[in-house]
């Protein structure tokens, strides 16, 4: 027989269930060590696997126990991971919390996306964009001004929209008018 | 628990079987009227309509070949079209044929019958045995399968106990099985490796275990690697042998080939007790002239270990593959258990011992260990007082997928991941008043379908109908206990269920189990006695 005190805390995790994150659900800090994390998924096993309860008729308290297992094996598949457990821990400390309370590869693919989006941006969407930037930089370096700001130009031919690539031609137009000058 | 509460431990094996239960607070092998402790998984139709399950059933294999069945196992929750079955075809000298939904079906005694039903015939057997010994009918059971067997041959395993009349408490993974045999009773806290080497297949386990808990935290395996491929070394071996010397291709006749198959077990399970092996097949064919022949080998331990040598290797290619999923190296493992009849051989006592720097651990028999952990989870699983018993932390063996555009597959539950546990995926229309979705789930490791098993089609219907895209439906694929997976979607506005169907799949409909459970129980199965003699 299950213990009324348990039965009565398994209804009201369940009835919250959606509304917690993974270390809530584990009852860990969001600062806890892999042990911890790791003891703290086999303490809530003891309490809530099925197979504990496998003999018991089906009753509410059955199934509020099983949807509360599989949310702490989920928990826990996110949480003793590093890399999912730091993804996961700025989506639930971000302005997004209640959306991603259960963690998704989607997000994940997500990030990888912009990601890539910023290195796009910073570095140019077509490869000869991008190699024409970087050939301009290192001009740029080495004080070939004029070499630049042709590199540049054809660069934004590449990328007409690209406006990291306008700003820096015009830096280095600047720079080619103010040479002269000084001549 | 109720004092007549009791429940049977089955190792459902691919040559054979075994069944135990918890006496005494110990879990302890049944042994048949005869005193057999472990059963040959073969079933023979005889003439008259009955049949004959186990041992006796084994010495038929060669006098009444086309209506005994053996290693059934490689072929439950199998499509047709699959190597394996191809494989069989060839190699079985029992019909094997084409079911509905690609399904396969045994063409034995004058019947038609699906994998399950074969399989259900050796659980009856088990079932027998534990109620002459107790008895009075037990009619629960937890049953074992290779941890790296696939939904359909997890579902068909569980079928297979339906028909025979048992109510499947759980489906157990074999090694995890052994490990909790390995740790009742014993206060220990380790990292143990099961090397489980069973007749058709070969799986590997890392767990953790605790005072009370068992954490698997990998596992891997093959389906197609097993003692089996040992004795069909030496078969080839001896048939390529006898074709060189008398220009006679023994392979040609099934009965012949029978023969040969068992010298080749016989004479593996000699030259790993003995070091070697003489080989002897009286009037195994007749030449041109009429003359009988006979067929006279021997073979030495390191020829057979050369023979072989490839298999073993490749055994440690998945134990490679355990380690890194587990995160480990050989220097984490405490302990290294042998599971399986083939792990008897010195070969792979020997290479394990290398492999893993460490003696594996002794005193634990290789083919009764399975079935006593079965017990044990099997009592632990009628307790109704919640107790806190063992926990068994198990894992899903396989990536579960859906098949998306092209052929190809997304990833929806990693391999490795503890089980129960659940996954939503959101779907939306694609074409406007579209009223079904259809979805293909796969399990493996292959990011295009072609590469994976096909679980089924299921197609949700009962939705909202609207504008394409405007719909959404949540469909939630849940991985029970058992490893079994379940599929079921919700509309995503309303929450409502949508209905779901199962529009491809290798298994058996519930219409199916009850008739096949219908048939099964009207089945006589003989006496052994009168086989024997």
């Amino acid at each position: 027989m299950v213990d009324l005190a348990f039965e009565i805390e398994t209804e009201a995790l369940a009835q919250v269930l959606d509304s917690l994150d993974y270390f809530q659900v584990l009852k860990v800090a969001q600062t806890a060590s892999p042990g911890e994390i790791k003891a703290a998924f086999y303490r809530e096993s003891r309490a809530y696997h099925p197979d504990r309860y496998n003999a018991l008729p089906p009753t509410p308290f059955k199934d509020n126990a099983f949807k509360i297992y599989k949310r702490i094996t989920e928990a826990y598949v996110t949480l003793r991971d590093d890399r999912k457990r730091q993804r996961y821990l700025a989506d639930v400390t971000g302005p997004d919390r209640d959306r991603k309370l259960r963690f998704d590869e989607e997000s994940e693919q997500e990030t990888k996306a912009a990601q890539r989006r910023q290195i796009e941006e910073q570095f140019g969407q077509t490869p000869k964009g991008r190699q024409l930037y970087q050939q301009a930089m290192k001009d740029l370096e080495a004080g070939r001004v004029d070499a630049a700001v042709r590199n540049l130009k054809t660069a934004v031919m590449f990328e007409p929209a690209n406006a990291r690539f306008k700003e820096a031609l015009a830096a280095a137009e600047k720079k080619v008018v103010h040479d002269f000058r000084v001549k | 628990m109720a004092d007549d509460a009791v429940a049977m431990g089955i190792d459902l094996g691919t040559s054979y079987s075994c069944v135990s239960l918890m006496i005494d607070g110990k879990p302890t092998v049944i042994p048949n009227e005869w005193g057999d402790r472990t059963h040959a998984s073969v079933v023979s139709f005889l003439q008259d309509g009955s049949v004959l399950v186990g041992n006796a059933a084994k010495k038929n294999i060669i006098t009444n070949a086309e209506n005994t069945v053996y290693s059934a196992k490689r072929l439950i929750g199998r499509y047709f079209f699959s190597d394996e079955v191809k494989k069989a075809q060839a190699m079985m000298p029992y019909q094997i044929v084409e079911g509905p939904n690609n399904a396969v079906r045994i063409r034995a005694g004058g019947q038609e019958l699906s994998l399950p039903e074969v399989s259900a015939l050796v659980l009856r057997e088990m079932k027998a045995i534990v109620e002459s010994y107790l008895g009075r009918e037990v009619t629960k059971a937890v049953i074992t399968v290779p941890a790296y067997f696939n939904d359909n041959q997890r579902q068909a395993t569980k079928d297979a106990g339906r028909i025979a009349g048992l109510e499947v408490l759980r489906i157990v993974n074999e090694p995890t099985a052994a490990a909790l045999a390995y740790g009742f009773g014993r206060d220990v806290a380790q990292r143990v490796v099961i090397y489980d080497l069973g007749g058709g297949t070969f799986d590997v386990s890392i767990l953790e275990i605790g005072k009370d808990v068992f954490e698997v935290l990998s596992t891997a395996g093959d389906t197609y690697l097993g003692g089996d491929d040992f004795d069909d070394r030496i078969m080839t071996w001896l048939a390529d042998d006898f074709q060189a010397k008398h220009g006679l291709d023994l392979r040609q006749n099934k009965f012949c080939l029978q023969m040969l198959k068992e010298a080749g077990e016989k004479a593996k399970i000699d030259v790993g007790r003995d070091g070697q092996a003489s080989i002897f097949i009286e009037g195994i064919c007749q030449d041109a002239a009429g003359q009988v022949m006979n067929l006279e080998q021997s073979l030495g331990g390191d020829q057979f270990n050369k023979m072989v040598m490839d298999l073993v290797q490749r055994t440690f290619k998945v134990c490679d593959e355990a380690l890194q999923s587990a995160r480990m190296t050989v220097g984490d493992i405490d302990a290294v258990i042998l599971v399986g009849g083939p792990t008897r051989l010195p070969i792979i006592r020997n290479s394990v011992k290398h492999y893993f720097q460490k003696e594996p651990i002794v005193g634990i028999d290789p083919d009764e260990v399975v079935a006593m952990g079965a017990s044990i989870q099997a009592h632990a699983l009628l307790d109704e007082t919640t107790a806190a018993t063992s926990t068994l932390l198990d894992v899903t063996p396989l990536t579960l997928r859906i098949g998306t555009v092209g052929g190809f597959t997304e990833k929806i539950i990693d391999k490795n991941t503890p089980i129960p546990i659940e996954k939503s995926k959101p779907f939306t229309t694609s074409r406007d008043g579209q009223d079904r979705v259809k979805i293909k789930v796969y399990q493996g490791e292959d990011n295009k379908a072609e590469g994976c098993e096909l679980l089924g089609e299921f197609e949700f219907t009962g939705f909202r109908v609207g504008y394409r895209g405007d719909v959404k439906i949540d469909v939630t694929f849940e991985i029970d206990s058992n490893g079994i997976v379940n599929v079921s979607a919700a509309d995503a506005e309303s929450g409502q269920k949508t209905s779901t169907t199962i529009s491809l799949s290798s298994g058996l409909s519930e219409k199916d189990i009850e008739a096949a459970a219908a048939r099964n129980a009207r089945t006589k199965v003989e006496d052994s006695i009168e086989a024997v003699g």
